[in-house]
């Protein structure tokens, strides 16, 4: 990875937690916000592979959780597996069309909540299944799949012209195994 | 091909170790002998954030206010535009009383709480509350006093008629404070002449319980709950915690869990008291 690639990502990364930490928790519907953190894995997975998904999912949740009074890890986790799988399950699908990033948004939102109940719970602290889920699951996919257009677009500047499109194809190539 | 495949492994291997590093991360944050580690990094990252918050917060607060102002005005447009913007003017001006009516009571409530006994000995600090609830999976406040105002961990904090809940992160500047309402929060209370009791957070939204401890002794639907010795003397004694919504009572067969609900208005928490308690054992 390219030093200007890595600025470039970080630099997101750190603008995406200024807003989700600002206007993100300002905005809360049936007592859930949004959460752009989990949207950026989704969108750097559709873009750039599986690679790119999981990397930037992990700095991203890393960045999350230590603004997050939830462990420390849990959201790197949860992120950097669903950067992977999105970036492992569309890599042959076109990204010309429209509503595949939305599509995608809204599906890998609604699997990363539920993975981070399931994982909180499992961790020791049930609150985490007890919580409204429906909301949750519903506020942050639906955010992510409205924002998931332009985030794809951000996604793709940061990766920069040498963008792993290839890398995304080949692998998506093998995912038989 | 032969490239392809390595990319494939060196995907997987990347993923391995990233999955690998965030579980350590989580094991050395769960673990007790290395907790203070992993809080102290998120400390120092609070700190770094909070300034950088703070400023972001300061520029968007008046865009938004001005949005806000410009969708009225363009409504009110469409009516009288002269009668409509007084009309405007007027409800900004009740809007404004509004807050300060309300701010007022908050300020009047801590005011009333100060005179009360559990606080008049010990010394406090008065906090405004900067954020509500930073995940959808816990149920915290941050308060805008840290370790440099003499905010602690493991600090009680009261407010807007009972305890709030406790300090479970306390940054330079910032502090985090883990709601009564939250999934692991636990309180040791008494009621009545002595009976002892524990009221647990059942997590965000869900009512809270409390599981009776003592045998024999019946609580009383809407019985106060107040802050006992128990659970190590982490809270100071006689503070108002909660109120029973049903009657129950714990017998040699059986523990009750009786549902309460908080004493202070845990919606409307615009400033708190901490309380600088240190645990009796």
């Amino acid at each position: 990875m390219s030093l200007g690639k890595l600025t470039r990502i970080v630099l997101l990364v750190v603008v995406t937690l200024i807003i989700q930490s600002t206007i993100g928790l300002d905005v809360r519907i049936a007592g859930a916000h949004p959460d752009l953190m989990l949207l950026l894995p989704i969108v750097f997975g559709i873009a750039g592979g599986p690679e790119d998904g999981a990397l930037v999912g992990f700095l991203a949740g890393m960045a999350a959780d230590l603004l997050l009074p939830t462990p420390l890890g849990l959201s790197a986790l949860v992120d950097c597996l669903v950067g992977f799988a999105v970036g492992a399950s569309t890599g042959t699908l076109t990204l010309e069309i429209w509503w595949i990033p939305p599509f995608i948004g809204v599906a890998g939102s609604v699997v990363g909540v539920l993975a981070y109940a399931v994982l909180g719970a499992v961790l020791g602290d049930p609150q985490f299944l007890r919580v409204d889920l429906v909301a949750i699951v519903a506020v942050v996919a639906v955010t992510n799949g409205v924002l998931a257009n332009a985030a794809a677009r951000a996604a793709r500047w940061a990766l920069g012209p040498t963008s792993s499109d290839h890398d995304r194809l080949s692998f998506a190539g093998r995912k038989k195994w | 091909m032969a490239k392809a495949r390595r990319r494939s492994r060196r995907t997987l291997t990347t993923l391995v170790v990233l999955v690998l590093i965030s579980v350590s991360v989580i094991t050395l944050d769960q673990s007790g002998r290395t907790h203070s580690l992993a809080s102290g990094v998120k400390s120092l990252a609070s700190d770094v954030f909070s300034p950088l918050r703070s400023g972001v917060n300061a520029v968007l607060d008046p865009i938004g206010n001005f949005f806000a102002g410009a969708v009225d005005y363009g409504a009110l447009q469409q009516e009288n535009r002269k009668l409509q913007s007084m009309l405007g003017q007027l409800r900004m001006q009740l809007d404004q009383r509004s807050f300060d009516a309300k701010q007022m009571a908050e300020l009047e409530k801590l005011l009333a709480m100060e005179k009360l006994p559990y606080l008049n000995s010990l010394s406090t600090v008065m906090a405004a509350t900067v954020g509500v609830g930073t995940s959808n999976f816990a149920a915290t406040i941050r308060i805008d006093k840290g370790r440099s105002e003499g905010v602690a961990l493991d600090d009680p904090v009261v407010g807007a008629g009972g305890l709030v809940g406790q300090v479970v992160e306390a940054n330079h500047s910032t502090s985090v404070v883990r709601l009564v309402t939250d999934g692991l929060s636990r309180v040791g209370v008494t009621f009545g002449a002595s009976a002892a009791a524990t009221v647990i957070g059942r997590g965000v939204g869900a009512p809270m319980s409390a599981e009776l401890v003592t045998t024999g002794v019946k609580l009383h639907r809407g019985e106060l709950l107040s802050t006992s010795s128990l659970l190590g003397g982490e809270f100071p004694p006689g503070i108002p915690v909660a109120t029973a919504k049903a009657s129950g009572m714990s017998t040699s067969t059986g523990q009750a869990s009786v549902e309460v609900q908080p004493v202070a208005n845990l919606s409307d928490l615009a400033y708190v008291y901490v309380v600088q308690w240190s645990p009796t054992l």
